[in-house]
């Protein structure tokens, strides 16, 4: 089978698909989405850096309270900076097949695809309509430059409040 | 010896604070550099900056770091600015005269980083000149069209240059914090020094003058 043609095949069989059924491949489905774990509270105190970093940051003479501020708020800000350059290294990849395929020529493989089923050309035109708008997507992502960028993007918020809070417990320590 | 948190191995670099084992950087994740960056040029930044300040306390050097990765991202963003452009550049080229499906993009944007570069050969100098002349563009508008074309992600880039600067803001001030604190305390120590000196001399005056 053609290259193309077994990847059109494979896609539309996708489609069919109604998710995981076991429970563990449940647990693995239900992280699909999970994309840096910022959102997630830390429990730096259990840490073992944690308690080092206390007791060197007490010996510059800052009291018990900002000790732990300062603390917290550097390990959380290298929380963050780890998964702002893991998402710079690792950008969203480039479907290529897609990106590249072309729609229109491909309108007999989904018709034969689809034949079995006994479907109608509506049922071409809709898939066929369908890969189109995931194509206009893929395109819009741009390469891998362009995926980074926007990876990294939205973590600046991330960025933002952990070099404050760090700041913030400097400052007042 | 300074303990290099970029890759866990000792290298022969002055650190200008007094005792390692005081070191918060051990503690920290270390800021990473990719395959194709400089160490080399990474320390020297961060050695330059350490050495602006004069006896730096453990935390201000665990800031400093910080500081040296933020210069070193903006360093990265600047770069993908111009990668942008490259790509976009790719892009139209590549969809030129409606040959999206006739020129693979990977191939085009190959072949546009070298002739970019100066570093294509004859024949791939002669085809992006090709396809220049097929889609009637000169290089300068085609990087015109790019730039307006990737303007999205460009903008994306310079929140993330901007947010950096902002980062190098925040940390400035937090190292100024600290050296201005520990300034306070040793005249702190000093007056309270002089004080007690005073008492005493006070102390030993007022027992002289007792009448015995």
């Amino acid at each position: 089978m053609p290259n193309h043609r077994r990847n059109l095949a494979n896609r539309c069989n996708a489609l069919k698909s109604t998710g995981p059924r076991s429970a563990s491949g449940k647990r693995a489905s239900s992280q699909n989405s999970r994309k840096h774990g910022l959102n997630s509270a830390p429990d730096f105190e259990s840490s073992l850096e944690y308690q080092a970093l206390v007791d060197l940051i007490a010996e510059e003479g800052f009291s018990g309270f900002a000790c732990a501020d300062i603390t917290a708020g550097l390990l959380n800000y290298r929380r963050v900076m780890d998964a702002y350059y893991d998402t710079y290294i690792s950008p969203e990849p480039v479907d290529e097949f897609l990106r590249d395929a072309n729609v229109k020529a491909s309108n007999p493989i989904f018709r034969e695809l689809l034949s079995p089923s006994g479907s109608e050309p509506q049922d071409v035109r809709e898939m066929a309509a369908f890969f189109a708008s995931l194509q206009r997507q893929e395109r819009r992502k741009g390469g891998p430059v362009s995926r980074r960028s926007a990876g990294t993007h939205k973590l600046i918020r991330y960025q933002r409040n952990a070099i404050a809070r760090l700041s913030r417990a400097v400052r007042q320590g | 010896m300074l303990y290099n948190v970029h890759f866990g191995i000792y290298v022969d670099v002055a650190m200008p604070v007094e005792d390692n084992s005081k070191s918060l950087l051990p503690f920290l994740s270390s800021p990473k550099l990719l395959p194709n960056e400089s160490e080399s040029e990474f320390q020297s930044g961060l050695q330059s900056l350490l050495s602006e300040l004069d006896n730096p306390s453990p935390l201000a050097v665990a800031l400093v770091s910080q500081l040296n990765e933020s210069l070193w991202w903006i360093k990265r963003h600047t770069v993908d600015k111009e990668l942008l452009l490259h790509e976009a550049m790719a892009r139209l080229l590549a969809k030129a005269g409606n040959h999206w499906d006739t020129y693979d993009n990977h191939k085009v944007s190959e072949a546009l980083e070298r002739y970019l570069n100066g570093s294509a050969d004859k024949d791939e100098a002669a085809w992006i000149d090709e396809i220049l002349a097929e889609s009637k563009l000169i290089l300068p508008d085609l990087r015109v069209r790019a730039f307006k074309d990737a303007a999205k992600h460009i903008k994306m880039v310079d929140d993330l240059i901007h947010r950096q600067h902002q980062t190098m803001r925040h940390l400035q001030r937090s190292i100024d914090s600290i050296g201005y604190k520990s300034r306070l305390i040793k005249r702190m120590d000093l007056e309270l020094a002089a004080l007690e000196s005073k008492q005493s001399v006070k102390e030993v005056s007022s027992l002289d003058a007792k009448p015995s």
